[in-house]
């Protein structure tokens, strides 16, 4: 990047500084007010990555356990319970992007 | 100490030169072969085929002249690209090459950093890919770049859930985490033909890992973060010369990494190809190279792979591909779980 600013061509014009809007005058600011789902998006991909990011030790601990029947038990008590968290996001369509 | 620096030094130039090397050809072997799909040519005037032509594309970023717009936030807009490359590259540490080897009396490594916790390293690193575009798109201080932004972020994390379980039901299936374990539970075939891939025994999860990273990688037909017919590029409209020039690098580099490991879960990572045993023989140092050439061999079939599908498939529409990510492949991916732990339970007991 240093050698990009030695060598490169510079020519400083006002109007090559301004906001890219495919060549029309720049209108508004970029910091306006976006859709809300792109948060839910990331509030429900932090609820849903925690819960199976929780399973990888589990995964792994599975093959040393002493009792694996109680294991595989604790693993669907926790899917069921992620499943109806997941059937609920659905049901309220907060990810329905089309309208 | 010193000789660890220096052994750890040593594999850190190899590893990370070796890939950052390779961009250019890849480069040259995606415009070419976009140019063979579209029956064009391509590129073909630079040196032989076209092959120095990365290296004058390289030349010509240098010599553009570096644009920093008066509005762009100038700490941010600086450290975006870098930030990018920076987490790209860095879980190449984790991903070896070749099985463990003797030189000299020591066991040595062929990674750069060897741990147990390779998998879950590299992908926790990867996932902070998103940041680096996030920057870029907040810091350009443009309505396209932010949309693009945002896009990006929201598929990244949308289909890194579906890769995830694909993961964890993988890790569940070797018992371990350690990718030479992993790829050592790989090595030797089914029924004296078949290798003992990850793919032939979890096809379901390799398909929506396949997703996972294609989207990961902000390649088509998931590059809606770039769409040029409505966010002209996304999130690097505002960057010239050479800052551009990096964000391609560590979107190609974020590819080699992805594509390696996906090969190490479902492939075999440096496992022999079959047929190659009768080429082996006894010698150590020739199992070492023909494992190097297996990695590289099948890293190259990716690469490949992901020019096909970008120029054989069109781009999907956002409503869509939120909801092939969040209601097609994410309950396939927990069902696929499911089933895969009870499957290897019950055969146990």
């Amino acid at each position: 990047m240093t050698i990009s600013k030695v060598l490169g061509f510079k020519r400083t014009l006002v109007r090559k500084m301004d906001i890219y809007e495919s060549g029309v005058n720049p209108s508004g600011s970029a910091t306006r007010q976006y859709d809300v789902k792109y948060y839910l998006t990331a509030i429900l991909f932090l609820l849903f990555d925690v819960d199976l990011v929780f399973l990888l030790p589990w995964a792994l601990g599975y093959q040393n356990a002493q009792d694996q029947t109680f294991m595989i038990y604790g693993f669907l008590f926790f899917m069921a319970i992620l499943l109806v968290g997941y059937i609920f996001v659905i049901n309220s369509n907060s990810l329905k992007w089309e309208e | 100490m010193l000789e660890l620096i220096l052994e750890t030094l040593i594999k850190a130039a190899i590893i990370v030169g070796l890939p950052l090397g390779s961009i250019p050809i890849i480069l040259v072997v995606e415009r070419r072969g976009a140019g063979f799909m579209q029956k064009r040519l391509g590129p073909n005037r630079v040196g032989p085929f076209g092959l120095m032509q990365p290296l004058a594309d390289v030349f010509k970023f240098l010599f553009k002249e570096e644009v920093e717009p008066s509005h762009v936030r100038p700490f941010f807009y600086t450290i975006a690209p870098l930030i990018a490359l920076v987490v790209a590259v860095m879980p190449l540490a984790v991903i070896p090459v070749a099985a463990p080897f003797d030189f000299n009396g020591k066991t040595i490594f062929p990674e750069v950093f060897h741990t147990d916790l390779g998998i879950f390293f590299a992908f926790a690193v990867s996932a902070l890919g998103s940041y680096g575009i996030l920057v870029a798109g907040w810091a350009s201080n443009n309505k396209f770049s932010m949309l693009g932004a945002l896009r990006a972020c929201a598929q990244m994390v949308s289909y890194e859930l579906s890769l995830t379980t694909a993961i964890v039901a993988m890790i569940f299936l070797y018992g371990s985490n350690d990718i030479h374990s992993i790829v050592a539970e790989q090595t030797g075939y089914w029924f004296g033909f078949l290798p003992k891939w990850g793919f032939f025994v979890q096809p379901v999860a390799a398909v929506l890992f396949l997703v996972g990273i294609f989207a990961e990688s902000n390649r088509l037909p998931f590059d809606l973060a770039e769409g040029e017919s409505e966010l002209v590029a996304g999130y690097h409209i505002e960057y010239s010369s050479i800052k551009f020039a990096i964000f391609f690098m560590a979107e190609y580099v974020h590819m080699l990494v992805l594509s390696g490991l996906f090969i190490i879960l479902f492939f075999g990572g440096y496992s022999l190809l079959p047929g190659m045993e009768l080429l082996v023989g006894d010698s150590a140092l020739m199992l070492t190279i023909m494992q190097v050439l297996s990695f590289i061999i099948k890293i190259s079939l990716m690469v490949w792979f992901f020019v096909w599908v970008r120029w054989t498939l069109p781009r999907f529409r956002y409503d869509q591909l939120m909801m092939l990510g969040w209601e097609r492949l994410l309950p396939l991916g927990i069902f696929n779980l499911i089933i895969t732990v009870l499957v290897v339970h019950f055969r146990n007991h």
